[in-house]
């Protein structure tokens, strides 16, 4: 189980999804304890990993590495190849964690085409776990498009009334994205190949040629590429002038739809940004210019998204679009192009899926009860619903930053990190952790305080057991984080400092004796420590 | 000289085609008017499958190379033209076991027309003798038109045949007289002599510029890309829908596989422009037209000019041999994989008279039989490009090559043009997932004939998209041994 | 000049094997009876014929046996072309091209 269980975790939400499908659509109940124990088994199979990482986490290099490069389509040179670092490990726990949880969360709130939603929920699991840990360029593009069907059908046939829209934009955002990305994944194939003589997608071997980019294209073609990719992953992400299919989606989704869209899909946008975009043009990202364009577009988002979360009347919608404020945090850490700015970003990647995927939750449990998700229908949840309501209050403290909370650690290491790099970047940047605190109290304010004035909301029942199972979780994960989070800096301490000097001093094949085949080969047996393999 | 038995192999798909389409048509008039043809179409069915065999046969080393005075060659490129063409006639005959008598038309002709036709289609992939392909393209030409116009009570039916008709002579008589230019030119009948003094002579006549371009007009139309595509759309909306699977598919490969062998195989001055443009015509007319489409067929006639669009990028592509053709081969076959399925979903859908043929008929289908709108939608998606599809691998595999040989403009427009296509495919599923029904007509129930169509085009489809590695393999060995003479 | 007037050479033939494509080109355009575009359209094969013959005086014979195939092939295609207008009269009555509109571009 130990050489395999990256397979594991990642094929066994599809068996679920296959299971799934030869149960009776009629027999609903059936059907959602099966679900959610594939649900909770995805996870369960994820727990190995912890205390197995754990041993190995300061070792260099990808762990627990599976299949070998150009294994799958030979003829090409793709492989199935997996492999994981501390970064993508925190990203498949917290996948695996809010995929349960989410799936946990839906019991009630779908009730149409039950058997669909979830065999579509376990497979969109497969595609982001498959994203995460694929370490050939070929297999990541491919899991990367498949997930796309998926949450493009749990949007537009379980959405809310302007499903079909925001399911189509999505869509076609994203597509439009992978495109242009998929246009330079194959450019730096076929410059692999130039300079080795070699055919195949494997990032390992790419990060040593892909650099070599600036000095024989030239740095147009290098800008050009690196922003290729960077469409691709900033409409994941989503940066600021690529986030308009994002309020959207989140609003007309389904809760567990937007939990999983919130927490795990748009990391894979920064995920790709830290994976790709930085090694692979560590001199790009290098010139001044570039960089300063990343970061502004970082703090614009960070104070945009904050900006626009004050005057939202819908829930859900203030709650996506402080989204778009707490990943500009994260980008803005990935372009400190420092470790702690790296651990900070993952970090508070992490700390966001945790507390935007409670938020979403949060507004998920009244929306059931009230169908409705104006603010201003609300007023005195507090008195009606007191455990409801401090749960909230929890979450919504972590989401803004508080200390002792989840929030503040990641954004902290953030701030810190950017300071370091620049100090006028960190002071542009606070105002969003202040302006976080105005909206999300605001929110709580208008919600949870004052009278109960709509007579509609004066006996809303409190939390169920199983709301509570979804949510307590998740206030335990946020506590964990904030008051103890050494072991996560721990963890990403070793990948971060490999980014970073893969950033600072690639090491590439020399450019001007292309290497033979047989070498290549030969590096790429040597670059899996036999301990690890 | 007599022709050998080698020689005969090297036809053996043809001749088993022809001797079971001869056997349909005799035992066509025997049977009472009464009878079901049920039996004519399994006996074609068993016919197609014997074919196929014949051609795996055919394939080993021993019976590769010129039969026949060189007339043909059998090499990997025509053995695998063979096997997509074989299996979309099989799956055409399968499908239209129960289209059939459901439409009143049941008769043995239909059976016998398909596998006449793909007798055409199988030649014109392994021809090497302009005589040859001539011929073959008639044979395979004139079967899909009496196919067109099957329906002979509809009035769009037959107007549909007609307009195939009068266009497809049309373009037959520029085909012809450039191939009469050609041997004017050269001097020759035979692609490969014509490709060798091309190659070797100093100056090329002006009389070999015209005859590419009026060859290239001339195929054009049998490919249906832009700008010779006007027919498409009319021909697919009024044809009956399981011969659009057919013809939407493998005269198209056939003819591909000669605008290969005759216009870049040979070399032919200037053909690269000529694709160029033809190929960003069609991604773009395609595109643009399906968008604006209603009735599912014609916009899967519009998708299919966009399709051409893309299988000419490969072709742009193919200075770089290896890569290029073999990725046109590639595509044309999983093209014809997820074609052949919607259609066979749609043909199953039409209803008598093909009254269901718009796009809102769609509505609800989730709902109404989930099992063909998963399989529809599996289609479609491959028509987009998404993974674990042959779609999505051919178009990865299409646009990898124009970028070896840095056609980066064309791959970009290509590329733009695919993410803009998804979205009138996203909109028939839209249709079949989030709107309501508009009928609680139970769909009919599918028949062993149908459902089989659709599970070979759904295991080619993913088999394609997973495991490409052994036809690409295969595909990879194709051009090499072309260019040898 | 008044050799190339007199002495017929293989020339003359192209051209006028050009002129009949030409005129059976343009009848297909513009004429509107179904039946009068068909045999443009043989007119066509005609000059692809004529072409063939006249390389045949340059490069043998294989210009000849083609030129037979594509007379055996026009008449197969006339069958079957006269079959489907037949068979489009029946159900239209009309054989106009201006009034085959049912299927829209």
């Amino acid at each position: 189980m130990y050489n395999h269980i990256l397979s594991i975790i990642l094929f066994t939400p599809l068996v679920g999804a296959f299971v799934l499908l030869c149960i009776p659509g009629s027999n609903k109940t059936a059907i959602r304890w099966t679900a959610n124990f594939f649900g909770f088994l995805g996870f369960a199979v994820s727990l190995p990993l912890v205390s197995w990482f754990w041993a190995v986490k300061s070792l260099p290099g990808f762990k627990f590495m599976e299949g070998a490069p150009n294994s799958w389509i030979p003829t090409i040179g793709a492989g199935y190849y997996l492999g994981i670092d501390g970064i993508s490990f925190l990203l498949i726990m917290l996948t695996t964690f809010l995929g349960a949880i989410s799936i946990l969360s839906s019991w009630s709130a779908i009730d149409n085409r039950v058997k669909e939603y979830y065999a579509w929920f376990l497979v969109l699991q497969t595609g982001m776990l498959g994203v995460f840990m694929s370490l050939d360029f070929f297999l990541f593009f491919v899991f990367w498009e498949a997930m796309l069907v998926p949450m493009y059908l749990l949007i537009g046939i379980w959405g809310g009334p302007r499903r079909v829209y925001a399911s189509i934009k999505f869509f076609l955002y994203t597509l439009f994205g992978s495109v242009f990305m998929l246009l330079a994944i194959i450019f730096l194939y076929f410059f692999h190949h130039a300079q080795t003589g070699v055919f195949t997608f494997s990032i390992l071997e790419l990060y040593k040629t892909a650099p070599l980019l600036p000095a024989v294209y030239g740095p147009t073609a290098a800008v050009l590429l690196f922003l290729a990719f960077f469409v691709g992953f900033a409409i994941k992400v989503p940066m600021f002038p690529f986030h308009t299919w994002l309020p959207d989606a989140h609003v007309e989704a389904p809760t567990a739809g937007s939990v999983i869209l919130a927490g795990v899909l748009l990391k894979m946008g920064t995920y790709g940004l830290i994976r790709f975009s930085l090694p692979l043009f560590p001199a790009v990202v290098h010139y001044p210019r570039l960089r300063l364009a990343m970061v502004t577009l970082s703090i614009i988002g960070i104070l945009y998204g904050a900006l626009v979360s004050l005057v939202q009347k819908d829930m859900k919608k203030l709650v996506a679009y402080s989204s778009v404020s707490h990943l500009g945090f994260c980008t803005l850490g990935i372009f400190t192009l420092n470790t702690l700015g790296l651990q900070g970003s993952v970090l508070q990647q992490i700390n966001h899926g945790i507390s935007t995927g409670a938020l979403f939750l949060i507004v998920g449990i009244l929306y059931e009860r009230r169908h409705t998700r104006e603010i201003a229908e609300y007023g005195g949840i507090g008195t009606v619903m007191p455990v409801y309501a401090t749960i909230a209050l929890i979450m919504f403290l972590s989401s803004m930053g508080l200390p002792l909370l989840n929030g503040f650690v990641g954004e902290f290491a953030i701030l810190q990190a950017t300071f370091l790099a620049r100090p006028v970047w960190a002071a542009w940047a606070v105002p969003g952790v202040i302006l976080a605190a105005a909206y999300l109290l605001w929110l709580y304010q208008r919600v949870f305080f004052g009278k109960v004035e709509n007579p509609k909301n004066a006996a809303l029942p409190d939390l169920t057991p199983r709301e509570l199972a979804t949510l307590l979780p998740l206030v335990a994960l946020a506590f964990w984080i904030g008051l103890y989070p050494r072991p996560f800096f721990a963890i990403l301490d070793q990948p971060s400092k490999e980014i970073v000097e893969m950033v600072e001093h690639p090491k590439t094949y020399n450019a001007a004796q292309p290497l033979k085949a047989a070498q290549v080969a030969q590096s790429a047996v040597e670059s899996t420590p036999e301990a690890v393999r | 000289m007599p022709p050998s038995s080698t020689d005969y192999v090297r036809i053996l798909p043809e001749i088993v085609l022809a001797v079971w389409g001869m056997a349909v048509m005799f035992a066509e008039p025997l049977l009472g008017p009464h009878t079901s043809r049920k039996g004519l179409g399994v006996f074609a069915a068993l016919g197609c499958l014997l074919a196929l065999g014949a051609t795996v046969f055919q394939a080993q080393p021993a019976y590769a190379g010129f039969g026949f005075y060189n007339m043909l060659r059998v090499d990997h490129f025509s053995v695998f033209f063979h096997c997509v063409v074989i299996l979309v006639a099989l799956s055409t005959t399968l499908m239209s076991l129960d289209y059939l008598p459901a439409h009143k038309i049941d008769k043995g002709e239909y059976y016998a027309l398909i596998l006449l036709g793909a007798v055409g289609m199988c030649l014109m992939s392994s021809a090497v003798e302009l005589v040859l392909i001539f011929i073959a393209l008639e044979i395979s030409s004139i079967a899909s038109y009496i196919l067109a116009g099957f329906r002979r009570h509809s009035a769009e039916s037959t107007e549909s045949a007609m307009k195939y008709f009068l266009l497809g002579s049309f373009a037959t008589a520029f085909f012809l007289y450039g191939v009469a230019l050609l041997f004017g030119a050269t001097g020759s009948t035979n692609v490969f002599r014509i490709a060798e003094v091309l190659n070797t002579s100093a100056h090329i006549e002006p009389l070999a510029y015209i005859a590419v371009a009026l060859i290239f007009t001339g195929l054009g139309f049998k490919v249906a890309c832009a700008p010779f595509h006007i027919w498409t759309p009319d021909v697919y909306e009024g044809a009956p829908s399981p011969v659009v699977a057919f013809m939407s598919t493998a005269p198209k490969a056939a003819a591909f596989a000669v605008l290969i062998r005759l216009v870049i195989d040979t070399a032919s001055p200037n053909w690269f422009w000529v694709i160029w443009v033809a190929a960003v015509l069609s991604m773009s007319v395609g595109n643009l037209g399906a968008i604006l489409q209603s009735n599912i067929k014609r916009m899967l006639a519009y998708s299919s000019i966009a399709h051409a669009g893309y299988l000419m990028v490969a072709f742009a592509s193919a200075s770089n041999r290896e890569l290029g053709i073999s990725a046109a081969m590639f595509y044309s076959a999983a093209y014809a994989a997820m074609n052949v399925g919607a259609f066979a979903v749609i043909s199953h859908m039409a209803g008598s008279h093909e009254r269901f043929s718009s796009i809102d008929d769609y509505a609800g289908l989730g709902r109404r039989s989930p099992a063909l709108a998963a399989a529809l939608t599996f289609f479609l998606l491959s028509l987009i490009g998404i993974p674990i599809t042959g779609g999505f691998f051919a178009k990865f595999y299409v646009f990898s090559a124009a970028l070896r040989t840095h056609l980066i403009w064309l791959t970009l427009i290509g590329l733009v043009n695919s993410g803009m296509g998804s979205y009138y495919y996203l909109r028939v599923i839209v249709k079949m997932y989030m709107n309501e029904p508009r009928t609680t007509a139970p769909v009919p129930p599918v028949r062993l004939g149908v459902g089989l169509a659709i599970a070979i085009s759904l295991i080619a489809t993913l088999w394609l998209g997973v495991w490409p590695n052994a036809i690409l393999h295969y595909t990879q060995g194709a051009p090499t041994i072309l260019a040898g003479k | 000049m008044l050799d190339a007037l007199t002495h017929i050479g293989t020339l003359h033939y192209l051209l006028v094997a050009a002129i009949l494509f030409l005129i059976g080109m343009i009848g297909v355009i513009t004429r509107r009876n179904v039946m009068i575009i068909f045999m443009c359209i043989e007119l066509m094969l005609s000059a692809v014929n004529l072409n063939l013959l006249a390389f045949s005086r340059l490069w043998g014979l294989h210009g000849q046996v083609f030129a037979l195939f594509i007379a055996a092939d026009a008449a197969a295609e006339a069958a079957v072309g006269l079959g489907i207008l037949i068979a489009f009269f029946r159900n239209r009555t009309t054989v106009n091209v201006d009034e085959v509109d049912l299927l829209k571009w």
